[in-house]
C-alpha cells in the first residue's frame, strides 16, 4: 500500500520537479536530447530574469490587487445580503431568494460574450473594474453565509437589540465576529477563484499592462524566441504563492475548499 | 425597522442585476441581432438560432465537451478516490500526500498548460524520452486530434483530481473507526471492508464530486483552448471554446449570443436532472 | 472614474508590489514577431528615436483577436503590426483608426514610395489605414550541391523553370520538401498557381482544377511532413528544393548549408506569387490624442527607413527608398528575388481571408489532403467550393 502511495505521489509531482529542474538549467542544455536532470552550470539565472524582466511581477501585483479587491468587496456585500436575508423580512425578500437560486445555476461561461458587450458599452473594457466587479457576483457565497446565519440563535441578537442597537450595530458588531469561520471560508474561497480565474480576466482586458498573472502568462509572449527555462522559472514563480499560502493554511484552506 | 433590511440586500442586489441580469438580457437581445464586435445590430429575427442548429462547428464542439466529460470524469473520480484511500491510511506522512495530491489543483492554467506542453514536447519532451529509453516510439501528444484529446485528458486528471481527493480524504475522516474495528473482529478482509463500509459510506460523497466534475467538464475551456496553441485543434474544441471564437475571433456577438443560450439551456436541463434526482 | 482614479484608490496594494503601473512615456506598440523577426523588430525599435512600448502576442488568431477586443473596447494600443491580408476584416468594421494623408506625406510615406500591389489593399473607402513594412513572397529555396548534381543550376544559378512539365521534372530530379501537413502552405501554393492563370474569385472551376491536379503530382514527388519536418529534410540535404516562404532563409543561414533562393516558378500564363505583408496600423481608440498619432506616425516613418535590419530576415522592404538602396542590392540572397515584390498576390480581399483566417485553415487542409494523396482534386475542388459558399453565406459581422 504504502509503495503505492508513494509511486502515486512521485508522478504528481514529477511534472513540478522537471519544471523546477529545466527552470534551473541554462536556455542551451534545456532541449537537449536524450534527457537529462543533470547539466553543467545550473543556477537560478532564470529566475532572476524573470525578476528583471518585470513582466510577472506586474502581472502578480494585478492578480494581488484584483483578488483582494474582488474577496473584500464579496466578503462585504455577500455577508450584508446574507444577514438581510436571514435575519429580516421586507417586501420582495422571496423573490431575492429566488434570484439566488437562479444565479448560483448561471454559469459565468455563458455570460462572457454579453459581459463584454456590456463593458465596451459602458467604456470599461480594458480596466481594472472590468476585472474586478463581473467576479464579485456570487450567489453562491450569499447563500453559504445566509445558512450560517440562519443557525445563529436569535436569543443573542434580540439581547442586543433590547439593549438598543441598531440592525447594522448588531450586524457589525455581533454577527460578523460570530460568522468568522464562515467569512474566512468565504474569502479564502474567493481569493483563490479570482486569482487562478482564466476565462473572464482573458476576455475582459487585452492591454498586457492589465492583465493578471494566469492571462499575461498564457498570452504575451517573449520577442527573443522560445526560452524554455524562463517561461517555466515565470511560471513556478508564480504558480508558488498559493501552494505557499497552503503549506501554511492547510486546515483552514482544507475547510474553505469543503465549503 | 424592518424596512431597512432591504438596504442591507440593496449593494449586493445593485451588483446582481448590473453584473448578471443586464448581461442575461444583453445577451437575448443579442441573439435576435447580427450585432458584430462594434455594436452596430440588426434584427435578424431567430436566424442565429437557425444557423446554430445547421452549424455543424456546433454540433462537433458539443461532441468534443461530451466526449471529455465522460472520460475525464470517471478517471478523475477514481483517482481522487484512490489518492484518499492512500493517503488516509499513510497518518505520519500525510500531508506529504496532501501537498502532492492537492498542489497542482491550486496552480492557475495556464502554469499547468506550460508544464504538460513541456512535458508532452517531441525528442526533448519527458515523456516521449521514457518512451524511447523504453524501446518504444515517440508519441505525437499534441498532433492528432485522438491523441490531443487524450493529453488534454492526462493534464485535466494531473490538474483536478485533487479536489476529489481532498473531499473524499474529509469524509473518509469522518468514518467512525469503531466500524472498521468491529468488523475486523467478525474477520472481514480489508477489501470486504472497504466494499462494505468505506464506499457506502462515501455515497454522498460520490454524488457530490461526480455532480461538480461533470458540472465543471461540460464548461471547459481554459486548458483546451491554451494546448491546442495559436492555431487551435478544431478536432477537441469544446462548446465554450466556439462561444469565445464566434464572439471574438469572428465578431460575431449575437450568434455568439445565441450559442450561449442554447449551452445555458443545456446546462440547466442537466442541473435539474441532477436536483429530481437528489430529491428522490 | 477611469483606471487612474482606481489606481490611486490601490495605491497601497500597487506599491507593495511595485507594480501595475501603467501609462507609460513610451507608444504601446503590439506585434506578432517572435524568433528572429522579434529580435529583428527589438533592434528596429531599440534604434530609432522615438520610445515605443512593444509587446509581443502569440502570432496568430490569438494576437487578431486581442487587437480586435481592444479596438472594440477603445483603448487599442498607439501602434500595430496588421497582415494587409486582414484589412478586409478589420477596417471596414471600425477597428481600425484612418491616417491623416497629410501627416503620412509629412513623413515621407506617400504611395509613390510603395509597391502598388500592396498600397492598393492598405486603402479602404478612398482612406489610407496601413503602412507597408514588408511583403513576404513565397520562393524556391533549392540546394546548390543537390541541384548541380541533378544538372539543374546554369552559372552556379538554378536555371529558368517555366511550365509545369519543368517544375515536376526538376522536382523529381532533385527532390522537394515542402509543409503539407497542418499548414497554410498548401493554399498558399494553390492560390499562386490559380492567378498565375488569371483565375478570379470566387472560383473558377477549370482553372482551380488545373492548380489542384498540378498540386497533386507535385505532391506525388514529395513526402508528406509538416513544416518542421521539410525544414529539417531540406536543412539536412535530404531534398534538393523547398517551397515556402522566404522568411524561412534565417534558418537555413544558420545552418551553413549550399542553398540559394529563386523567385517562384512561372508554371502559368504570367508572373503571379502568393505573398502577405506586415503594415502598421493604428487600431481604433476612443480617445484619440493627435499629439500621440503624430509621434506615432513620425515612429513608423523611423522604423521603416531602418527596414534594412528587417530585410535580413528575408523579407523584402516595401518602402522602396530601402528596396532600391544598394545596400539592399547588395544583400544575398535577398535580392535575388526582389523582382517578386512586383508580382505579389495577397488573398482574395474578403473579410473571412487573410493571414490565420477560416479561408486559409479551411482550404489549408483540404489542398494538403491533395498533395498527401488522400483527396482527389474534383473531390477537394468540391471542398472548396463548399467552403467558400460557408464563409459567403455566414453574415458579415458588422
Amino acid at each position: 500500500m504504502r509503495a503505492l502511495a508513494v509511486v502515486l505521489a512521485a508522478i504528481w509531482l514529477i511534472p513540478l520537479a522537471w519544471a523546477l529542474d529545466t527552470a534551473l538549467k541554462p536556455e542551451s542544455e534545456t532541449t537537449r536530447i536524450p534527457v537529462s536532470w543533470f547539466a553543467d552550470g545550473m543556477s537560478l539565472d532564470a529566475f532572476g530574469r524573470v525578476f528583471a524582466d518585470g513582466d510577472v511581477l506586474a502581472w502578480l501585483g494585478n492578480s494581488l490587487l484584483v483578488g483582494i479587491a474582488v474577496t473584500a468587496l464579496t466578503v462585504a456585500v455577500t455577508s450584508l445580503a446574507a444577514y438581510g436575508l436571514s435575519r429580516t423580512w421586507f417586501r420582495g425578500r422571496s423573490v431575492v431568494l429566488a434570484l439566488l437560486i437562479a444565479g448560483i445555476l448561471v454559469p459565468p461561461q455563458v455570460l462572457i460574450v454579453p459581459l463584454f458587450a456590456e463593458m465596451v458599452g459602458l467604456g470599461l473594457a480594458d480596466t481594472y473594474w472590468a476585472l474586478i466587479l463581473p467576479q464579485v457576483v456570487l450567489p453562491a457565497m450569499v447563500y453559504v453565509l445566509k445558512k450560517f446565519f440562519d443557525g445563529v440563535p436569535r436569543e443573542l441578537e434580540e439581547a442586543a437589540v433590547v439593549d438598543g442597537a441598531g440592525r447594522l450595530r448588531v450586524y457589525w458588531s455581533l454577527m460578523l465576529p460570530l460568522a468568522r469561520p464562515a467569512l474566512a471560508a468565504v474569502a479564502i474561497f474567493t481569493f483563490v477563484t479570482t486569482w487562478n480565474n482564466f476565462l473572464w480576466p482573458f476576455v475582459a482586458v487585452s492591454d498586457p499592462h492589465l492583465m493578471t498573472f494566469p492571462v499575461g502568462l498564457a498570452t504575451v509572449q517573449s520577442s527573443y524566441g522560445v526560452r524554455y527555462a524562463q517561461v517555466l522559472a515565470a511560471a513556478l514563480l508564480g504558480g508558488l504563492p498559493l501552494v505557499a499560502l497552503f503549506l501554511a493554511f492547510q486546515r483552514q484552506l482544507v475547510t474553505a475548499i469543503k465549503g | 425597522m424592518k424596512r431597512s433590511g432591504f438596504w442591507f440586500v440593496a449593494p449586493f442586489l445593485v451588483l446582481y442585476v448590473a453584473f448578471l441580469i443586464v448581461p442575461m438580457v444583453i445577451g437575448l437581445g443579442a441573439s435576435v441581432t447580427d450585432d458584430g464586435i462594434t455594436g452596430h445590430a440588426r434584427f435578424v429575427g431567430a436566424a442565429n438560432y437557425v444557423e446554430l442548429f445547421g452549424d455543424p462547428a456546433v454540433w462537433s464542439s458539443l461532441w468534443h465537451t461530451l466526449i471529455f466529460t465522460v472520460t475525464s470524469t470517471p478517471v478523475i473520480v477514481l483517482v481522487g478516490l484512490g489518492m484518499a484511500l492512500l493517503a488516509n491510511r499513510m497518518a505520519p506522512e500525510r500531508w506529504l500526500y496532501r501537498l502532492a495530491f492537492f498542489a497542482p489543483y491550486l496552480l492557475p492554467v495556464s502554469v499547468v498548460v506550460l508544464i504538460w506542453n513541456w512535458l508532452y514536447q517531441p525528442g526533448f519532451g519527458l515523456i516521449n524520452d521514457a518512451l524511447t529509453r523504453l524501446g518504444l516510439h515517440e508519441v505525437g501528444w499534441l498532433s492528432t486530434d485522438g491523441m490531443a484529446m487524450t493529453s488534454i485528458v492526462i493534464t485535466t486528471v494531473w490538474w483536478t483530481a485533487g479536489f476529489g481527493f481532498l473531499l473524499y480524504l474529509a469524509a473518509l475522516q469522518e468514518i467512525p473507526r469503531q466500524l472498521y474495528e468491529a468488523s475486523a473482529l467478525d474477520g472481514a478482509t480489508p477489501f470486504q471492508q472497504l466494499r462494505r463500509i468505506t464506499l457506502p459510506l462515501l455515497s454522498r460523497t460520490h454524488q457530490l464530486v461526480i455532480v461538480l466534475q461533470v458540472l465543471a467538464s461540460l464548461k471547459v475551456f481554459d486548458q483546451i483552448y491554451l494546448l491546442s496553441g495559436q492555431g487551435g485543434i478544431p478536432g477537441v474544441r469544446s462548446i465554450v471554446q466556439y462561444i469565445y471564437e464566434s464572439g471574438f475571433t469572428r465578431f460575431r456577438i449575437g450568434y455568439a449570443s445565441a450559442i450561449s443560450y442554447v449551452f445555458f439551456a443545456l446546462i440547466a436541463v442537466v442541473a435539474l436532472v441532477h436536483f429530481r434526482l437528489v430529491k428522490r | 472614474m477611469n483606471r487612474r482614479t482606481f489606481l490611486l484608490a490601490g495605491a497601497a496594494l500597487a506599491a507593495t508590489t511595485g507594480s501595475a503601473c501603467s501609462g507609460s512615456a513610451g507608444l504601446e506598440y503590439w506585434n506578432l514577431f517572435g524568433g528572429g523577426d522579434g529580435s529583428r523588430m527589438t533592434e528596429m525599435v531599440g534604434a530609432i528615436g522615438t520610445r515605443l512600448d512593444a509587446v509581443t502576442l502569440a502570432w496568430g488568431t490569438p494576437y487578431y483577436t486581442k487587437l480586435a477586443m481592444a479596438a472594440a473596447g477603445g483603448r487599442a494600443p498607439d501602434l500595430a503590426i496588421l497582415h494587409l491580408s486582414r484589412m478586409p476584416g478589420f477596417a471596414p468594421l471600425g477597428l481600425l483608426d484612418p491616417f491623416d494623408g497629410d501627416l503620412l506625406a509629412a513623413h515621407g510615406l506617400t504611395s509613390d514610395r510603395f509597391p502598388e500591389a500592396v498600397w492598393s489593399r492598405a486603402r479602404h473607402n478612398g482612406r489610407t489605414y496601413a503602412v507597408p513594412l514588408d511583403t513576404h513572397p513565397l520562393v524556391l529555396f533549392y540546394n546548390t550541391e543537390l541541384c548541380g548534381k541533378a544538372g539543374l543550376l546554369e552559372n552556379g544559378r538554378l536555371k529558368p523553370i517555366r511550365g509545369p512539365e519543368q517544375l515536376l521534372d526538376a522536382f523529381g530530379k532533385a527532390g522537394l520538401a515542402l509543409a503539407a501537413a497542418r499548414d497554410v502552405n498548401p493554399w498558399r501554393l494553390f492560390w499562386t498557381l490559380y492567378r498565375q492563370q488569371n483565375g478570379e474569385g470566387p472560383l473558377d472551376d477549370a482553372k482551380a482544377l488545373t492548380a489542384l491536379r498540378l498540386l497533386a503530382k507535385v505532391g506525388a514527388t514529395t513526402r508528406f511532413t509538416d513544416n518542421n519536418a521539410a525544414v529539417a529534410l531540406f536543412g539536412s540535404g535530404q531534398a534538393g528544393f523547398f517551397w515556402n516562404g522566404e522568411w524561412e532563409l534565417p534558418t537555413f543561414q544558420e545552418q551553413h548549408m549550399p542553398f540559394d533562393v529563386a523567385p517562384f516558378p512561372q508554371v502559368y500564363e504570367r508572373p503571379a506569387v502568393h505573398a502577405d505583408s506586415h503594415a502598421f496600423v493604428l487600431p481604433h481608440q476612443r480617445n484619440r490624442d493627435p499629439q500621440r498619432t503624430e509621434r506615432t506616425v513620425a515612429a513608423i516613418a523611423e522604423l521603416i527607413e531602418n527596414s534594412l535590419t528587417w530585410a535580413r530576415g528575408g523579407h523584402i522592404p516595401a518602402y522602396q527608398p530601402v528596396a532600391t538602396s544598394p545596400a539592399y542590392l547588395k544583400l544575398l540572397p535577398q535580392a535575388n528575388y526582389r523582382s517578386e515584390a512586383a508580382e505579389v498576390e495577397l488573398d482574395p480581399a474578403v473579410w473571412f481571408a487573410g493571414a490565420a483566417s477560416d479561408l486559409q485553415s479551411a482550404a489549408g487542409a483540404t489542398i494538403g489532403s491533395v498533395l498527401g494523396g488522400t483527396m482527389s482534386p474534383e473531390g477537394a475542388l468540391d471542398a472548396l467550393k463548399a467552403t467558400l459558399v460557408r464563409l459567403q453565406n455566414t453574415p458579415r459581422p458588422s
